[in-house]
C-alpha cells in the first residue's frame, strides 16, 4: 500500500489544487479545507441504505400495483384516442397544436442540440444560484412547460385527442367508459 | 486425541484462509485498512479512496445518479428473467405475458418490478439532470460530461420506449404506432425512418423483432458503454461537490 497509496494521494491533491483554481471564486464555499475521509465504508454505507430502500420501494409498488395489461394487439381496431407513453406525451400534444414537421422533427432535435450546447452557451462561470437566475429561470421555465404539457396530455385528452374536463370533474367517458 | 485436535486446528485455518482469500484486509476498524479496502476491492474501484466529507453529503447529489445506475442494474436483471419466458413473435409474445403474469412463479412480481423500475428511472435519469443543472455542475471541466449524460437520457426514453411493444397488447401496438407516426414527418427521410424502425409501413412482426433486438441488446449495450464513459469523467474531472 504505501508507495501506491501515497502517489495517489499526492496526485489526488495535485488534482484538487487544480480544480481548486478552476472554480473556488464560483462556488458557494470554499471545500479545500475540508475533513478528507476515507470513501469506505461510510460512503458506501449511504449508498448501500439507498440502493435498499429502492429495492424495497419497488417490490411494495409491484405487489401493489398490477404493470396494464390489455386486450391482444388488435391492428384492425384503433383505440380512440391513442397515447403515446407518458414521457412523449408532450411531445404529441405539440403534435397536436403545431404542424407536424415543427412539432415532430424540428422542435425535438432543437431541444437536444440546444441541451448538449448548455455548457457552451451558459458563459457565467459561477455556480452560486443567487449568482445564476437567469439560468435558473429559464430552467424552472422549461421543466414547467414540459410538466405541464405531459399532465395535459395524460389526463385532459380524450377523445380524439380533443380536450376533455371529464377526468377532473369525475366523469371520464373518454374510453369506453373507463378511463384512459 | 492430538490427532483430532490437529485435524480441527488445520480445518480452522482453511477455512480462515478462504474467509482471507476473499476479504482481504479484515473489518474497516483503521482509516489504514478501510483505504486499503477501497483500494484493492474491485466493487469499490469506481469510488476515489479519499473524499472530502462535504462531496458525499447526500443532499448535494440527492444520490440520483447512484440511483439511475442501480436502476438499471435491477432492470438488466428483471429483464433477463423475463427474456426466459418471452418470445418476440406476434403469435407467443401476448400469450408469455399472460403466462408470466399468472403461471411463472413471481413472474408477475417480476414483470411489475421490471415495469415500474423503468418509469422510475425515467424520473431519476432527469431530476438527476436537473441537479446537475441547478448546482451548474455541467460547467468547466465538465461539459463533455453533461454531453454524453444528454445522450444517455436519450437512451433511457428510447429503452422504455422500445419495450413498450414487447407485450403485444392494444396498449402497446397504438403507442408504438403513435410514437413512429412522429418519424414520419421528418423532411424526405421520415418515411424511410419510419419504415427502417418498424420494418413495414405497419407495426407487425419485424417490428416486433427489431424493438425486441434493440431493447435487449443495442440499446442497453450503448447505455452501458456511455456509462462507463460518464462514472470514468467523474472522476477524472473531480466531483463537483461543495456546493
Ligand atoms: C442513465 C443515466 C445516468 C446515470 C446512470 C448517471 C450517473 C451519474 C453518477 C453516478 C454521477 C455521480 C454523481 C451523482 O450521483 O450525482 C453522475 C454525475 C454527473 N452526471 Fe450523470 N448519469 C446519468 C445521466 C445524466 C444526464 C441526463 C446528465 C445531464 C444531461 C448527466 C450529467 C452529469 C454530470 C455533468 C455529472 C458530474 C456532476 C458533478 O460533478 O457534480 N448525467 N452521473
Amino acid at each position: 500500500m504505501a508507495t501506491e497509496a501515497r502517489d495517489r494521494i499526492a496526485a489526488r491533491e495535485r488534482v484538487e489544487a487544480r480544480r481548486r483554481q478552476v472554480e473556488a471564486p464560483s462556488t458557494v464555499r470554499d471545500d479545500s479545507d475540508d475533513e478528507m475521509i476515507v470513501s469506505f465504508p461510510e460512503f458506501v454505507f449511504k449508498e448501500f441504505i439507498a440502493t435498499v430502500a429502492m429495492t424495497v420501494f419497488l417490490i411494495i409498488v409491484s405487489i401493489w400495483l398490477q404493470a396494464p395489461l390489455l386486450g391482444k394487439a388488435n391492428p384492425g381496431m384503433t383505440p380512440n384516442p391513442s397515447k403515446a407513453p407518458w414521457y412523449f406525451l408532450g411531445l404529441q400534444e405539440l403534435l397536436s397544436r403545431f404542424p407536424p414537421l415543427m412539432a415532430g422533427v424540428a422542435f425535438p432535435t432543437f431541444v437536444i442540440v440546444l441541451m448538449i450546447l448548455v455548457p457552451f452557451l451558459d458563459r457565467n462561470p459561477s455556480r452560486r444560484p443567487s449568482e445564476r437566475k437567469v439560468a435558473i429561470i429559464l430552467f424552472a421555465l422549461y421543466t414547467t412547460v414540459v410538466v405541464a404539457l405531459v399532465i395535459i396530455g395524460t389526463f385532459f385528452r380524450g377523445h380524439e385527442f380533443v380536450w376533455d374536463w371529464g377526468w377532473v370533474l369525475g366523469n371520464p367517458q373518454t374510453c369506453g367508459g373507463k378511463p384512459c | 486425541m492430538s490427532v483430532i485436535r490437529a485435524a480441527i486446528d488445520e480445518m480452522f485455518s482453511v477455512v480462515g484462509q478462504m474467509v482471507g482469500s476473499v476479504f482481504r484486509h479484515g473489518l474497516p476498524l483503521t482509516d489504514k485498512i478501510a483505504a486499503r479496502t477501497a483500494l484493492t476491492n474491485f466493487v469499490l474501484h469506481i469510488h476515489p479512496v479519499r473524499v472530502r466529507r462535504s462531496w458525499i453529503r447526500m443532499s448535494y447529489t440527492l444520490c440520483l445518479g447512484g440511483l439511475s445506475f442501480f436502476l438499471f442494474i435491477v432492470l438488466t436483471v428483471t429483464g433477463l428473467y423475463l427474456m426466459f419466458y418471452y418470445v418476440p413473435s406476434t403469435q407467443h409474445a401476448y400469450q408469455d405475458m399472460r403466462d408470466l403474469q399468472f403461471v411463472v412463479t413471481f413472474g408477475g412480481l417480476i414483470r411489475n418490478m421490471h415495469r415500474w423500475a423503468a418509469h422510475a428511472m425515467v424520473i431519476t435519469v432527469w431530476l438527476h439532470m436537473a441537479r446537475v443543472f441547478l448546482t451548474g455542475a455541467y460547467k468547466k471541466p465538465r461539459e463533455f460530461n453533461w454531453g454524453v449524460g444528454t445522450l444517455l437520457l436519450l437512451l433511457t426514453l428510447l429503452l422504455s420506449f422500445t419495450g413498450y411493444l414487447l407485450p403485444w397488447d392494444q396498449l402497446s401496438i397504438w403507442a408504438v404506432t403513435v410514437g413512429t407516426n412522429m418519424a414520419k414527418y421528418a423532411p424526405i427521410a421520415g418515411p424511410y425512418t419510419r419504415y427502417l424502425l418498424i420494418g413495414g409501413r405497419v407495426v407487425g412482426d419485424n417490428a416486433l423483432l427489431r424493438f425486441y433486438v434493440l431493447h435487449v441488446v443495442g440499446l442497453p449495450l450503448a447505455a452501458f458503454l456511455l456509462m462507463v464513459v460518464h462514472f470514468w469523467r467523474v472522476r477524472k474531472d473531480g466531483f463537483s461537490g461543495g456546493l
